[in-house]
């Protein structure tokens, strides 16, 4: 009771409340249905929340888990500290219990141990109560989610658990959304046709997403034989005027480079969702890394123009999403939304907001060539025609270029006035911004990575001292700003370790 | 592209760069006849695609709408092409090189997947515009600047496409316009793959499998068992070279 009362008054006087709940198991066990239900129950309560996944590349077994951060104001990454840990096995503790706070708190599957199948929603309702979350708003969620069914286990975990916190309703208006979801939801936006993908991890959520949703909303997803299919079918596709994605991992951008090429010739708008994952090779498959953006900006022989955008959380992947589609289909020309598995597989709590939607035109072909060709589009290797073409294309490329002023290509964050600058792009923005709340930096945010933005250097030369953050081995953010700008960034913060940064261990690197 | 072609029953004023006598001449010429004879029928709405190869040329050479792609992959750009518009009879060109080495994948799938669609394979036997390399379908013991010690055992395009499941599947000789014209038709009503696969001479490269029009017979439409058997007789080492289409089938299509 006292140890209650201690960290009620806390919660009343800290300016930010802010919590990590581990919950961990073995594939197959269910430890997404826990923070599933509890984080829906959160934010129907006004709680924002962010929910990180981490699990190896096995079906059933191993170890997984899934970090549950809790706050009462903005977040978008998750701690390395836990105040309490919810294990589902006993791996669970051993491999965690050195990550929970000396207070924190443990539900153990062995207090649930005769329920089976239910384990998970007892466990949810132990957390739910030691939270001090809305009972009912919570049983409503497990009827909706798993079924009236789950009740009776769900009053079993209530029941178990002493209320440590209270976390009382609060008025934000909030949706529960993971990168996946928001890449599907741009693509709807910006009312796709067709979509075509081979499954590869973490790409695959946006194929799930759009498949479920196609009969409804009168769009096509299919699943050809590769990667190489699945370019040129889209190339195909987008020649009928038919607005058309594709979606990808580093692998499957690979074989699809000679098509990519084959889109510099063309002229067949397409729009390649690139969601990297930790490589070279097969690499660390259900991991995250920041180490694709050279080939997006550079894959496909030839020289034609290509717009590279990468959003830094699902809200973000909604509008650039749409703005690939608006670009590629205006200018004829390569639109890559460059993701990664920490923003695709990550759930966020993104404030409700309608918006707006860029049209996106439609064309239809009579000849198209992957030849040099004439404007009749048959072939030629006449070297005048070639250098015409060629000039044509840069010149589309600088209309394009002159249209992306329109956009959001960076965002500054942070102490607008501060002379320490951070930089960085897509997914470490949700721990930079957790990371530098109240320390003394900007924050500049790339969006656009090709064409890159002309206030980059300005705001560069504004700093007196410059951080760039990223989740790679070679800072390739860093490599393309010093190629455009001259200027070279040596303080770098890099991590590739094939995990994404906490926003705890970001803070005590920039401190 | 707008359309400049102004020559009549889909010719265009292309100039047509095939070696003199080369029998991707005679294809073209079955496939012009075959679509004004569509037309007159009123089928209409082609489009095609093509690889990259000899065969390719043909995209110049024929008025209609379509995609010049890549090597080995005029299937799945022509897939595409029916998805997004599935109003479309579209026709893929392409090589034998291309269809059965770097777009094996392809060929299978569309057999199993049976999209309506037209594959027409030009097979000379032969890498003609990279200058004679062996294809899957080159006799063995052919030998190359790039395969000095001779070719390995060719595959057997048409026996693939039947255990593949392909609904519609032909052989014609080049050389017999008038027998490729309706054979090209039959496959473009064809509802489903249906795959064509002309035999050609090149008259630079690998000439010694040319003129074998002595060995070819004609054959009408037969079931699944036979078609497997009759196959089996032309496995493009010499034999008797059946002629024709082998096997047709309706099935339901990719959608």
């Amino acid at each position: 009771m006292v140890l209650q009362r201690f960290k009620y008054m806390l919660f009343i006087l800290k300016i930010k409340m802010r919590l990590n709940i581990l919950i961990g198991g073995k594939a197959g066990q269910g430890i997404n249905a826990v923070s599933q239900i509890t984080a829906k129950t959160l934010i129907k309560q006004g709680y924002f929340v962010f929910n990180y996944r981490d699990y190896p590349s096995i079906i059933r077994g191993g170890h997984n888990f899934n970090v549950l951060s809790i706050s009462d104001k903005k977040i978008s990454s998750h701690e390395s500290r836990m105040d309490g840990i919810i294990a589902l096995d006993e791996n669970t503790k051993k491999i965690h219990k050195a990550e929970l706070k000396k207070e924190g708190f443990i539900i153990d599957y062995n207090e649930f141990k005769h329920l089976g199948i239910n384990l998970n929603v007892a466990l949810s309702g132990a957390l739910v109560k030691i939270l001090g979350l809305d009972k009912n708003a919570f049983f409503n969620e497990v009827k909706k989610s798993i079924g009236k069914s789950a009740l009776k286990a769900a009053q079993q975990g209530y029941d178990k658990h002493e209320q440590i916190y209270k976390l009382k309703k609060l008025n934000n208006k909030l949706d529960y959304m993971n990168g996946s979801q928001a890449v599907a939801q741009g693509a709807i936006n910006s009312r796709i046709d067709l979509y075509f993908a081979y499954p590869m991890t973490p790409a695959t959520g946006v194929l799930h997403e759009l498949a479920a949703k196609q009969s409804k909303l009168s769009f096509k997803v299919h699943q050809p034989e590769s990667e190489i299919a699945v370019a040129n079918m889209a190339l195909g596709a987008s020649f009928t005027g038919a607005k058309t994605m594709v979606g990808t991992s580093g692998g499957g951008f690979d074989l699809m480079g000679e098509a990519l090429s084959f889109q510099g010739m063309s002229e067949l708008p397409l729009v390649v969702y690139l969601a990297s994952r930790a490589g070279p090779g097969t690499g660390v498959p259900t991991y995250s890394m920041q180490s694709d953006l050279d080939i997006a900006l550079r894959s496909g022989h030839g020289e034609f123009p290509r717009v590279v955008i990468a959003p830094g959380d699902p809200k973000e992947a909604v509008e650039k999403a749409n703005e690939c589609f608006y670009l590629a289909n205006k200018f004829d020309s390569l639109a890559v939304l460059l993701s990664d598995k920490h923003i695709a597989e990550s759930e966020f709590s993104i404030t409700r907001k309608i918006n707006k939607i860029l049209p996106v035109r439609s064309c239809r072909r009579y000849k198209a060539s992957s030849y040099e060709h004439d404007k009749y589009g048959i072939t030629t290797e006449d070297p005048k025609l070639a250098v015409k073409n060629a000039d044509a294309r840069v010149k589309r490329y600088d209309a394009m270029k002159k249209e992306c002023k329109k956009f959001e290509m960076i965002k500054i964050h942070g102490k607008k006035n501060s002379k320490n600058l951070i930089i960085g792009w897509g997914s470490t923005k949700g721990a930079i911004l957790d990371a530098i709340e109240d320390l003394d930096y900007k924050f500049l945010q790339v969006l656009y990575m090709k064409p890159l933005s002309d206030d980059i250097k300005k705001e560069m030369l504004k700093a007196k001292k410059i951080i760039l953050i990223e989740n790679n081995v070679t800072g390739q953010l860093g490599r393309l700003i010093r190629e455009k700008t001259g200027i070279k960034i040596s303080n770098r913060i890099l991590k590739y370790n094939s995990r994404p940064f906490t926003s705890d261990e970001l803070r005590e690197r920039l401190r | 592209m707008s359309n400049k072609m102004k020559c009549a029953d889909f010719r265009t004023d292309a100039e047509i760069t095939w070696c003199p006598g080369c029998p991707n001449h005679m294809i073209l010429e079955s496939c012009r006849r075959a679509l004004v004879s569509l037309k007159k029928q009123g089928i209409k709405n082609f489009a095609m695609t093509t690889g990259i190869g000899c065969h390719g040329k043909i995209f110049d050479y024929l008025d209609i709408a379509g995609v010049y792609g890549l090597h080995g992959r005029a299937i799945p750009t022509a897939v595409g092409m029916k998805l997004g518009d599935p109003k479309l009879n579209v026709i893929a060109f392409a090589g034998d090189g291309d269809t059965y080495s770097e777009g094996m994948e392809h060929f299978i799938h569309a057999c199993k997947n049976n999209p309506d669609m037209t594959l027409i394979v030009h097979d000379n036997r032969v890498f003609s515009l990279t200058t004679g390399q062996a294809t899957p379908t080159s006799q063995k013991g052919y030998r190359t600047k790039a395969e000095p010690s001779g070719a390995l055992k060719p595959i057997n395009p048409i026996h693939i496409a039947l255990a593949s499941g392909a609904t519609f599947v032909a052989r014609c000789n080049a050389r017999d316009i008038d027998h490729t014209q309706n054979v090209i038709e039959e496959a473009i009503k064809h509802e489903g793959f249906s795959f064509v696969e002309i035999l050609q001479d090149c008259l630079i490269f690998n000439t010694e499998v040319n003129t074998r029009d002595d060995k070819m017979y004609k054959i009408k439409a037969m079931g699944y068992k036979k078609a497997l058997d009759t196959a089996q007789e032309f496995t493009y080492d010499g034999e008797k070279i059946p002629i024709g289409i082998f096997y047709k089938e309706k099935r339901e299509v990719l959608k």
